[in-house]
């Protein structure tokens, strides 16, 4: 008896000190609202040519700097800063060059040839050569994990600055995958390349203090322009930390969501990144029944038809998400590469939540007594997941729900963690971000090359789209596949979007929102992808601090 | 005439009260609870939103009431459970012999070994999380201390004479364990239940607050508290603050109602 007694006593007290302690935090914080330039608290560093930024924990680079496991090349695209790549995306996401000074393609789109510079020695003294990107690509071949090189064969080097990639199936986008993959040197590349990266690019690692920061400092002899900033240092926070480091004026960046954009920092500004981040869920297209390759369910009996997938995209109101959810700071999406070169603006689309209703009524849902419609006693709805713990995709859900109940749908919104998400999705909508600077997006959300004849992460199928992204792939020039790629989408007649099958819903872009400290010049931003992180610093060398800042 | 027993009873009635009063309120909601109204988004406290509202436009009130009246059945549920678990481990440990007593003695020590919230957290995750993991979880892990009292309570008890008696009469162990023991075992039984209740709150709270348990739309005190921790930084104390208190009213009323029933049964202190 006294041992439980005194236990829950115990549990009792402890629960009193922490509500005790989060009460006055939050009562601390709230005086300070207005926020206030102490004393030396947002003085700038002292060190000149010197930038603090801080990312979110997420972005440190778990396996380090190693574009085998994902640095730059992953799941979030970016410039790798310490490696040098061999083309570049420019600001309209067209292709430049970095390392390369000429790419030409065979006819049958089977033989890349690259010429490099001879000019560009990694920090460690030894010359880049073109034996090095060969060496790259095809250890990047065996071993990465994160993205895509199946489509390559093999890599050679003809002599010190010409290099041949022989293709197992022409792959037109090829340039976008030369523009995130850094180029490693053969003769110091091992297992631990990850923590001490030799690269040939802008800045070269200082210093890494996992779980904590990264410290880069510039290339002394580096081939370009000499970089502006001399120093870069990267903290890893959480949110709130970010917000309050912040407001202690201990960074010059610093990364934010759109439930921050109310406050005021002195000192600071909120900068508003448009982006291709994109959120948007899948409408499995197919009915159920169906079983992928490992015995998935796929197919949902609601979604599998066209009008009802036509009405749900008619019945949202993306300027007022935008508003609701985003507190102003995004853009409505209309597909899954927005505003980039092979996006075919026939996506675009305004709610219009009668014609919604008519499209409803006429595929056989009619309002019941609840407003909810029904067909045949079932009501009209289906369960929208989204990941635990992402409370803008929970909001984002939770105001389609409402959208949608306009026009007689229920939703129920349930929370899922990404173990089980993927296999879920198959035959529930799920709220997926996306938005990379490559048009191998598509691809993959829409090409039916993926789970059992079906595309990958929601089944869908439409042999003309697929005839286009292949024609597009098997492309010999750039700027032509921009068009298959566009036709893919909406070729007149059929495609991806409202007058299509439309099988994906887009909603908003989320703008990429960082306080910037007042005096600090941020370098014109390309559309930031998906990923709030490491994209901020891809011109970081020609960021600038203002005389008077100074 | 002031009469601390009538105190007591008047003290164990208000807890009554407000507790079953939240568990009900917290069925009639329900549906308010999940409700966003992104046009009535972060509100400070008011007569119509008593404790606010959160980002999405929720009722933290309604949440906080839902949340907590999930809690206490939550509580009710695995609080029985273990009861149940702990009263018969306590008594076989003490009738059946040596061997089961040092097998279900070794077992109490290895789980009151590995730090509750670890096993919780584990069990939970294994059963799938969700409303029935937290329950299974926090079933399994808080039978432990009261069945090592009801062992030592039997223990004592099997020496007593009228036990010897009926061990002498013929009596199969378990007649003897359930028709003569039990009776005197009900006091440290029912108050030990009892004071079970605000650990197993507590403990829900925190693997939902963990995120372990329930899915983020789900009005549970631990999500609510771990979501307003986020929006401290922001000066939206209300969010935190209310339902916080809020808990540790609950927990202090089971509190105050295990104490009053050990007031009301223990012979030492009934007729004071």
């Amino acid at each position: 008896m006294k041992k439980i007694k005194w236990k829950t006593g115990r549990a009792a007290a402890a629960a009193m000190i922490l509500f005790a302690v989060a009460g006055m935090t939050a009562c601390g914080q709230g005086s300070q609202e207005e926020s206030r330039p102490a004393a030396g608290q947002t003085e700038r560093p002292e060190k000149k040519n010197s930038v603090t930024v801080v990312m979110g924990p997420t972005s440190e680079p778990a396996a380090g700097f190693d574009p085998a496991y994902g640095w730059g090349a992953g799941e979030h695209v970016h410039e790798p800063l310490i490696q040098s790549t061999l083309t570049v995306t420019e600001p309209d996401l067209t292709i430049g060059y970095d390392l390369a000074t000429d790419v030409e393609v065979s006819g049958d789109g089977m033989v890349w040839t690259v010429t490099i510079r001879d000019d560009v020695y990694f920090t460690d003294g030894e010359q880049l050569t073109a034996e090095d990107v060969a060496f790259t690509y095809n250890t990047l071949k065996n071993t990465s994990s994160v993205n895509d090189f199946t489509m390559l064969k093999e890599a050679k080097a003809l002599d010190d600055v010409t290099v041949e990639f022989h293709m197992e199936r022409p792959y037109s986008i090829w340039p976008y995958t030369m523009a995130v993959t850094g180029i490693v040197p053969e003769h110091a590349y091992g297992n631990d390349y990850g923590s001490h990266p030799i690269g040939s690019g802008r800045y070269m690692l200082e210093q890494w203090d996992k779980g904590q920061q990264v410290i880069l400092k510039a290339n002394p002899d580096y081939y370009g322009e000499a970089p502006n900033m001399e120093e870069v240092i990267i903290l890893f926070m959480e949110e709130d930390a970010a917000y309050a480091a912040v407001q202690a004026g201990q960074a010059d960046v610093a990364y934010t969501a759109a439930t921050y954009a109310g406050q005021t920092v002195s000192g600071y500004e909120l900068a508003a990144f448009p982006t291709v981040d994109n959120r948007g869920f899948n409408l499995p297209a197919i009915p159920a029944g169906e079983t992928g390759e490992d015995g998935i369910p796929l197919g949902n009996d609601f979604t599998c038809d066209v009008n009802v997938r036509r009405a749900i995209n008619l019945a949202i109101d993306r300027e007022e998400m935008i508003e609701n959810v985003l507190n102003g700071y995004g853009t409505p999406a209309y597909s899954v590469c927005d505003k980039m070169p092979w996006y075919n603006p026939a996506a675009e689309i305004s709610c219009d939540r009668e014609e919604a209703a008519r499209l409803l009524n006429e595929a056989g849902w009619t309002v019941g007594e609840d407003g909810i419609r029904e067909k045949n006693g079932v009501k009209a709805g289906f369960k929208l997941l989204y990941p635990a713990g992402d409370s803008v995709r929970q909001a984002l859900s939770a105001d389609t729900a409402n959208q949608l109940r306009e026009v007689g749908i229920q939703v129920d919104i349930q929370g899922t963690d990404w173990d089980t998400a993927y296999d879920m999705a198959q035959s529930e909508p799920l709220m997926w971000g996306w938005g990379a600077h490559t048009p191998m997006e598509l691809y993959n959300i829409y090409h039916s090359s993926g789970n059992g004849g079906y595309a990958r992460y929601s089944p869908y199928r439409n042999e003309t789209v697929d005839s286009y992204m292949d024609q597009a792939l098997a492309c010999t020039d750039l700027e032509e596949s921009y068009e298959l790629w566009k036709k893919a989408q909406w070729d007149g007649k059929t495609g991806i979007i409202q007058e299509g099958d439309i099988p994906w819903i887009w909603l908003v872009n989320a703008d990429h929102l960082y306080w910037v400290r007042d005096g600090l010049t941020v370098a014109e931003q390309k559309i930031h992808p998906h990923g709030h992180g490491w994209s901020i610093v891809n011109n970081v060398d020609q960021w600038s601090w203002s005389e008077t800042a100074q | 005439m002031k009469n601390r027993r009538l105190t007591t009873v008047i003290l164990m009635a208000v807890a009554l009260v407000f507790l079953s009063a939240v568990t009900a309120s917290g069925y009639f909601w329900k549906e308010a609870a999940l409700a966003t109204d992104f046009s009535r988004k972060d509100l400070s406290p008011s007569i119509a939103f008593l404790f606010g509202t959160d980002w999405m436009g929720r009722d933290m009130f309604v949440r906080t009431i839902v949340g907590l009246s999930l809690s206490i059945r939550i509580g009710l549920l695995t609080a029985a459970a273990s009861a149940v678990l702990a009263f018969l481990m306590g008594t076989a440990a003490a009738v059946m012999g040596k061997k089961t007593d040092s097998l279900i003695c070794g077992l109490i020590d290895v789980i009151m070994g590995i730090p509750h919230i670890l096993l919780l957290i584990l069990i939970s995750y294994a059963c799938g999380r969700g409303f029935w993991g937290v329950v299974v979880g926090v079933s399994l892990t808080h039978w432990t201390s009261l069945a090592r009292l009801i062992r030592g309570e039997v223990l004592q008890l099997k020496e007593s004479n009228y036990i010897r008696i009926a061990e002498r009469l013929g009596h199969s162990r378990w007649y003897i364990a359930f028709r003569h023991m039990a009776p005197c075992l009900f006091p440290q039984f029912a108050v030990g239940l009892v004071l079970l209740f605000p650990h197993a709150i507590l403990h829900e709270a925190s693997i939902t607050f963990l995120g372990f348990g329930l899915s983020p739309e789900q009005p549970a005190i631990g999500v609510i508290l771990s979501e307003s921790m986020q929006y401290l930084a922001m000066g939206k104390w209300w969010l935190a603050l209310f339902p916080g208190i809020l808990l540790l009213v609950t927990v202090l009323m089971f509190h105050f109602i295990g104490q009053g029933l050990v007031r009301l049964v223990n012979p030492g202190s009934a007729q004071e």
